[in-house]
């Protein structure tokens, strides 16, 4: 009986029973994680954005988002509340310029700016990049409510410009989606959480394929309790858009 | 000469209560100049003590180190060969300390705020803890009561941080509570340390509203620095005066010691990203300040009491003028018996003159005297007084949490002077008039 027992566990804790996948695999899910959200083409949306902090009256954006990942280019442009409407942000030649209309004034940002202030930041707007920014490492096949995920942490690669140099993503093993993600600080404190309750798709004609976007995304800020913010996508359109949408120029004209 | 000022003493006491009158409002104006003079060095010293404890030293050498030309990091890179050319090369030294500094964000279980980090080496610190006091409980708890808690020099245990009453009182948190110190490295990652408060400190005015002290131990790993690396080295010098002359001499030496010196702009050092960032070099460059730089966004207090202070002046001035002048003119109206009496028994045109200068030249010595040992009374009742300051308005424009005038002696004696001199001059048309009345139209007036 006792042997027996002792032969099953040894089973089950051998490393074939245990058998994580190896880094290549990993980063190639990523690489699959990334695909599915890119566009070779152009990419343009709506967005709502909502920040709730403790204490405090509940702050409402509306804009557009404008995005040209060929070109790592994205425009973030808020067209509501009045007050907030013609303020935008433009990254070019990975560098993310802030326009304030009330001053007529650019200013460069860094990469991990809060857009208007809340928890999100230009990563949650702009395209999908872990496999390139990350090294993976396995933590867990996992079940997410109903789903089964795979658990992984990734750690910054060096002199890359990310926010969070330890994230860890909870990936839908059936879809392939990011369903969970967490990000730490170097210190290795949990900052935030993030989840992307659904999913969507659209048909890229110059992709040739479907791309898929996070419809909502619940961001917990889990320093400073009960600040949370929500996005909500829309209207996500994939055509070709004007050269000039990724100017300064054109925000300005927006602004106006 | 002798004479003249007998005269002159004895037509001022035959005048009482006109010289009473005249002499109460030269006094009021000495008064007023006083105390507004003492309170405007107050809030000089109060910035200057503030901004020398918490913000800067008299001399600063800071700088930037770029990776990129359009990347800076506000640091000193070879601390310990800045710190000996500073130590080896700076006449009047005091002494040299270091800090680093940064921004960030300190997060309590109730609330955060964005403050200025500086990382400071407890051994180094002895004016700072001179300076620093704790606060009382009442400063920042709810029904709190005036007994302190804490010591100062726990800040030399790794991952404590020291806060000043106003913040404890936002944050809702005291000694012994852990907060979050969030900050992005320099690499622009995001990092925190969990710290204990260890300290509560008395509010320092305005400057302190942003200042939170934590170990260096804690900024290097918030921060990611190497060994040798500070924010900026501070120079403490025997007279402060000294310290643009210091700056400059500073200067020049870290030019021929081949290091890169940026052109001094007078702005703190956080008012210089965007220019740095725009220029095309890359590697270290030293920059040197002095205290008053790096406060420069307070200096529109001293700025406007200055200019409150000239303009009440002015307008006090003016009306003593008139005020002299036309009880001068009036008193040689009224003399001119007595005036063409003198002319006639052989007293010339400028002695008569000097007879009524010396009359208001007198009064505004006495005058002026006892208005500015009143000033100086009341400045020292006030002061020893310890009014608090309750409203946020007066302590910003104040930059103190007590009421606070400095009486310096130079410039009571000079207001004295001054306003004697405004005075005798305010006297010299009537008394031209006096000694140029003809002796015919003063006998004419006798008969």
């Amino acid at each position: 009986m006792w042997k027996s027992l002792a032969f099953a566990l040894f089973f089950a804790l051998s490393p074939a029973a245990f058998a994580a996948p190896s880094t290549a695999e990993m980063t190639a899910w990523l690489k699959i994680v990334d695909d599915r959200q890119e566009n070779n083409g152009d990419y343009q949306s709506s967005f709502f954005l909502e920040q709730k902090e403790a204490g405090k009256s509940d702050l409402v954006y509306q804009g557009e988002i404008h995005r040209r990942d060929a070109d790592d280019k994205l425009v973030i442009l808020f067209t509501k509340p009045t007050a907030e409407a013609g303020k935008g942000y433009l990254r070019i030649d990975n560098n993310l310029f802030f326009y304030d209309p009330t001053v007529g004034k650019w200013e460069r940002r860094t990469e991990r700016e809060r857009i208007g202030g809340t928890s999100s930041q230009r990563q949650d707007f702009d395209q999908s990049r872990l496999h390139v920014e990350f090294d993976p490492a396995y933590v867990a096949e996992e079940k997410l409510g109903q789903y089964a995920v795979h658990h992984m942490k990734l750690t910054a690669k060096p002199a890359v410009d990310v926010a969070y140099p330890i994230v860890e993503v909870w990936v839908d093993k059936s879809t392939n989606n990011v369903l969970k993600r967490q990000d730490f600080a170097l210190s290795g404190k949990l900052m935030r959480t993030t989840y992307y309750p659904k999913w969507e798709k659209a048909i890229s004609a110059t992709k040739k394929a479907e791309v898929y976007y996070p419809k909502e995304i619940r961001i917990y800020d889990e320093v400073i309790k009960g600040n949370q913010t929500t996005v909500v996508i829309s209207d996500v359109k994939l055509s070709a858009q004007e050269d000039a949408t990724f100017t300064k120029a054109w925000l300005e004209a927006r602004s106006r | 000469m002798r004479i003249l000022l007998l005269i002159a003493l004895r037509n001022l006491l035959g005048a009482r209560r006109r010289s009473a009158l005249l002499g109460m409002a030269v006094g009021m104006v000495t008064l007023i100049l006083v105390l507004m003079l003492s309170l405007t060095k107050g809030i000089e010293d109060n910035l200057i003590e503030g901004a020398t404890t918490l913000s800067t030293g008299h001399v600063n050498v800071a700088g930037f180190y770029k990776s990129t030309p359009g990347e800076s990091i506000p640091v000193v890179t070879r601390l310990s060969e800045v710190r000996k050319i500073v130590e080896e090369n700076t006449p009047g030294l005091d002494y040299v300390i270091d800090r680093s500094r940064g921004w960030g964000k300190i997060i309590s279980d109730t609330g955060s705020m964005q403050v200025g980090l500086s990382g400071i080496e407890a051994a180094q610190e002895d004016r700072f803890f001179e300076k620093v006091q704790l606060a009382p409980l009442s400063d920042y708890v709810e029904g709190g009561n005036d007994t302190t808690e804490g010591d100062l020099r726990r800040i030399a245990e790794p991952n404590t941080v020291l806060l000043f009453a106003a913040q404890a009182k936002k944050l809702e948190v005291r000694v012994g509570d852990q907060i979050t110190v969030q900050t992005e490295t320099f690499g622009g990652r995001t990092n925190t340390i969990d710290a204990t408060i260890i300290a509560v400190a008395r509010d320092q005015g305005l400057l302190s509203n942003w200042s939170v002290f934590v170990p260096r131990s804690a900024t290097t790993e918030l921060y990611q620095f190497g060994p040798d690396t500070t924010g900026a080295v501070w120079i403490y010098l025997k007279d402060h005066r000294d310290a643009e002359k210091t700056m400059e001499h500073l200067r020049t030496v870290f030019a021929e010691k081949g290091f890169g010196v940026m052109d001094h702009e007078p702005n703190p050092f956080w008012m210089k990203f965007e220019t740095v960032q725009g220029e095309d070099w890359t590697g270290q460059k030293l920059d040197l300040t002095v205290w008053r730089d790096e406060v420069n966004f307070l200096t529109y207090v001293l700025t406007g009491f200055n200019f409150i202070t000239t303009l009440l002046l002015f307008v006090l001035v003016v009306l003593i003028v008139i005020g002299i002048s036309n009880t001068m003119w009036n008193a040689v109206r009224e003399r001119t018996k007595e005036i063409g009496t003198m002319r006639a028994i052989g007293m010339s045109g400028t002695r008569v003159l000097w007879l009524i200068l010396l009359e208001a030249l007198l009064l505004g010595v006495i005058a002026t005297t006892l208005g500015g040992l009143l000033g100086v009374i009341i400045a020292t009742a006030i002061n020893a007084a310890n009014i608090e300051l309750h409203n946020d308005a007066f302590r910003a424009i104040l930059l103190a949490e007590k009421v606070r005038l400095s009486v310096h002696a130079d410039q009571v004696v000079m207001a004295i002077l001054g306003l004697t001199a405004i005075t005798g001059l305010a006297a010299i048309w009537p008394a031209r008039r006096g000694a140029t009345i003809p002796p015919v139209t003063a006998i004419q007036t006798v008969e």
